[in-house]
């Protein structure tokens, strides 16, 4: 048990420390990259709170994203709110909100019905994004075109690609570090024990005395606010937000994410992010037609390996211990 | 603000009512596998599209060929029903394997499948809007109070009714369709009674793809085949199925009504709101009925 | 003293009656069992019991408390735990951590939600002493749906008890097992019932020797109805019951 512990502790290190050098090692393109996919991350661990611990598929996942980035450019845009911790915090209580909201109707039905309820909502609030054009931008979206304080301190005389990869990098790595360890910390947990309970037989866990209908509203929440943190964090990376975010391909994205890397391991999702988010560019400026690709990678994975990548990798690590 | 005088409202009523008949198709082809099969199938909105594309390549070479306009709706007939080879290679070659995986896979199943047509589109028709020869007066106007309608419209409501009472009648009344009931009824009792599940599968996965390609080739003399219209079409037909009730064929009939008349009038009214309107009445109808207007209970 | 009150319930399933008017009356410290031919309603009554069915008449009272409609797990918090029929539990989860579901629970720590369930002394002593008591110790660390059968429906007869009820609700805690384990099995149970100190228990059972041998009172179901209701010498003799029972 410690040892296994520990081996853990010893690549998320390595890893911590590979993400810290890219800005002086790889190409800008692909400082870019690892910077979209370290936004993406509180947004697909947060996915799979709701799916991979608690067993609900949220086919409107956008929804939230789209709320965290659309917070976030209105109080900069109306209000000259500049402070990003302000900024992340008014996201995550918007997402707290409508979490609450949405949840509170969602989680009293599950399976099929929760994904397509789910699905309705992020519509819903995609043709709200559309069409309130005072406040949205509609079609359109809004521009981000100033630079927020991190931490109080102004980076604004530097060039926007200089501040990126920079001071918002690494601000944002240390976010994405804290947000991951608290969401290991809770699916760790006595609540995280319950939710999986929960997930793998509800039935049971209610007999047992556990509020299923509650606490898939508290992970609902929680996964929202993850979700919208990862939108604020995003927000300032793509310096413009469009209802896209909202719209049920993303949601279908989040999903595709957290398949790729494999929903039954905690730091799957992670990986799916960094591996579709590198594939994807790739794939995408040398091949037209990536939606085959994505689509057919889809079918495979939900076939063969339901676990995605991390499951492949510990397939391939037993192998070659037995051997 | 525009008034809804008299000729208006018969406009939109007709409009809304052949809007319907074509989501009706497309939500048919959602409920007759989700009834039988028990899996949401998001392909069916690429069906639709491929249906359109097929349609326009077909009639336009026929009229190339020398064909009379005048059998032009034979040809889309026929377009749609010859892509009915999709049904089994579908069926046999994907969701065979994910049966017995969990809903949620089985839906992301489906997903995949949308987004491999999607490009499949694009790669053999490029991303140019495809506009077919046929115009939509062919079969000439039809009058009414001080308005006119195309005749086409009714030819498409009409076929969209007689499919209706057709699948009605195969399903209540042949032999085949006397299975696929007692197989959405009960997989096992049904296999002890020696009916071949697996061909039942084949068979109403095809008739669900049918469906879609029917709808896409009978739209296109309305409007041009586009990328992205598979996705539309699965979107409006979901909700359609969700205020229907899944699985329940003359609920989708209802609510390709409600939701067809509703969207032409609030297209004219509010035009940007559709879409809006139409998931609150889906998120209403879950939250009132989750099992919709005429589903069974879960 | 009464603990549980069933009454005059009926439970339609669409237009079927499964139970008609039934009323009980069970006091504290009673071991009944509740028997009746399949189909009898058994299962129905207990899942009426324990809020997992709502009756369509009739009421259900727990220390004077009206608890017609509660939820299961309300109920559970006030002291009333099943046992399922065909046994229920986490396949994923291993049997150890299965049981510290119930633990967490029962504890009111589930809303715990930045500590470390494995690191918690004693939700670790109490799971591993449960597990001791019902003699899946040694099997702690696989995942419950490797377990043999006999060993599932013990983890899910281990987990009701790791709440420690009030009132214990057991359904055919042996069906499926062969005639040999079935003694070892109900052995089991009872003195873990004595070992945790729950003192108030339904059995539903068809093990006629297990029937009379371990409960006070035994209570008969047939076809929706009570039919007869007192001491298991009394119900032994009653020939309307053996009919019934045995079609004899
Ligand atoms: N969910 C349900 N829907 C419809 N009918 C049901 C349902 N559950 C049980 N029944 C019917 O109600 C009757 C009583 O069922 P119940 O399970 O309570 O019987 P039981 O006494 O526990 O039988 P067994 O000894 O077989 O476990 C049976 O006829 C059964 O078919
Ligand atoms: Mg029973």
């Amino acid at each position: 048990m410690k040892k296994i512990l520990s081996g853990n502790l010893f690549f998320t290190l390595i890893l911590i420390a590979l993400l810290a050098l890219v800005p002086y090692i790889a190409p800008p393109f692909y400082v870019y990259l690892t910077l979209t996919s370290l936004a993406y991350i509180p947004v697909v661990i947060g996915f799979n709170i709701l799916f991979g611990y608690t067993g609900l598929l949220s086919f409107g996942h956008g929804l939230f994203l789209a709320l965290g980035m659309y917070t976030t450019a209105f109080l900069m845009r109306n209000y000259t709110m500049e402070n990003l911790e302000v900024l992340i915090l008014a996201s995550a209580l918007s997402a707290f909100i409508v979490g609450l909201g949405v949840g509170y109707i969602c989680v009293k039905y599950t399976r099929i019905y929760f994904a397509l309820l789910t699905l309705a909502f992020g519509m819903v609030f995609y043709t709200l994004l559309i069409k309130f054009t005072p406040i949205t931008g509609g079609d359109e979206g809004l521009r981000i075109t100033f630079k927020p304080l991190l931490l109080g301190l102004d980076f604004r005389y530097l060039p926007h690609l200089d501040f990126l990869f920079q001071p918002y990098y690494y601000y944002v790595l240390g976010i994405v570090i804290i947000l991951t360890v608290l969401a290991y910390i809770i699916v760790s947990s006595h609540f995280g024990l319950s939710l999986k309970a929960i997930k793998e037989n509800s039935e049971k866990a209610e007999a047992l005395g556990i509020n299923i209908k509650r606490f898939r509203l508290y992970s609902f929440v929680i996964s929202a606010i993850y979700t919208s943190i990862g939108g604020a964090l995003l927000a300032h990376i793509t310096s413009h937000v469009t209802p896209i975010f909202s719209y049920w391909t993303t949601s279908g994205e989040i999903v595709f994410m957290t398949l790729l890397g494999g929903f039954t391991n905690f730091f799957g999702p992670i990986i799916g992010v960094f591996v579709y988010t590198l594939l994807r560019d790739f794939i995408m400026s040398t091949i037209i037609y990536w939606r085959i690709l994505f689509g057919a990678a889809l079918l495979l994975i939900i076939i063969f390996v339901p676990g995605g990548i991390s499951e492949g990798l510990i397939r391939i690590y037993k192998h070659f211990k037995g051997a | 603000m525009a008034l809804l005088e008299p000729s208006t409202i018969t406009i939109l009523v007709l409009t809304g009512i052949f809007s319907s008949s074509i989501i009706f198709l497309i939500s048919a082809g959602l409920q007759i596998v989700f009834g039988i099969q028990r899996i949401l199938n998001l392909t069916v909105g690429s069906f639709y599209a491929i249906g359109a594309y097929v349609g326009i390549t077909f009639i336009n070479f026929f009229l190339k060929m020398g064909f009379s306009v005048v059998y032009g709706l034979l040809f889309l007939i026929l377009a749609g029903l010859s892509l009915s080879f999709l049904g089994p290679t579908i069926e046999r070659g994907v969701l065979n394997f994910v049966y017995k995986k969990e809903e949620a896979f089985q839906l992301l199943a489906t997903f995949g499948l949308v987004l491999i047509f999607e490009d499949m589109i694009k790669l053999i028709w490029g991303s140019y809007p495809q506009i077919s020869d046929f115009g939509i007066l062919t079969y000439g106007e039809f009058r009414f109070l001080d308005t006119s309608f195309p005749v086409y419209y009714f030819l498409v409501i009409i076929s969209a009714f007689l499919i209706a009472f057709l699948l009605e009648f195969f399903i209540k009344k042949t032999r085949q369709g006397k299975k696929m009931r007692s197989v959405a009824d009960d997989i096992e009792m049904s296999e002890g009674l020696g009916v071949k599940v697996r061909n039942i599968y084949i068979l109403s996965f095809t008739i669900g793809t049918v469906l879609g390609t029917l709808a896409g080739a009978l739209i296109i003399p309305v409007t041009a085949a586009v990328l992205g219209m598979g996705i539309e079409a699965i979107v409006l037909a979901f909700a359609v199925v969700v205020i229907a009730g899944l699985g329940s064929m003359r609920g989708a009939l209802l609510a390709s009504l409600i939701v067809g008349l509703l969207q032409a009038f609030i297209t004219f009214i509010f035009p940007e709101l559709t879409t809006f309107v139409i998931y609150l009445i889906v998120i209403a109808v879950l939250l009132i009925k989750p099992t919709g207007l005429m589903g069974k209970e879960i | 003293m009464g603990l549980l009150e069933v009454l005059e319930v009926t439970k339609y399933y669409g237009d079927f009656k499964a139970l008609d008017n039934v009323d009980l009356k069970i006091n504290r410290d009673e071991r009944i069992s509740i028997i009746g031919p399949n189909g009898a309603g058994k299962t129905t009554l207990l899942n009426l019991i324990s809020g997992l069915l709502k009756p369509t008449r009739g009421k259900i009272i727990l220390e004077g408390k009206n608890i017609t409609n509660m939820s299961p797990s309300e109920r559970c918090k006030l002291g009333i735990v099943k046992s399922f029929q065909i046994p229920s539990y986490f396949p994923n989860l291993t049997t150890l951590d299965n049981l510290k579901v119930a633990l967490i629970s029962s504890l009111g720590k589930s809303k715990n939600f930045l500590k470390s369930y494995q690191q918690d002394e004693e939700i670790n002593n109490l799971s591993e002493r449960a597990l001791e008591v019902f003699g899946l110790y040694e099997r702690r660390n696989f995942l419950a749906k490797d377990l043999p059968h006999g060993d599932k429906k013990l983890l899910d007869v281990a987990s009701a008890f790791a709440l420690r009820p009030k009132l214990i609700l057991l359904d055919e805690p042996t069906s499926g097992v062969s005639i040999k384990e079935k003694r070892d099995l109900m052995g089991t149970i009872m003195s873990a019932l004595k070992e945790m100190e729950i003192s108030s228990l339904i059995l539903v059972e068809h093990d006629m020797d297990i029937v009379f041998n371990y409960s006070s009172r035994v209570v008969v179901l047939h076809n929706g109805k009570i039919l007869d209701d007192s001491s298991p010498e009394l119900v032994k003799a009653n020939k309307e019951v053996a009919s019934v029972m045995f079609g004899s």
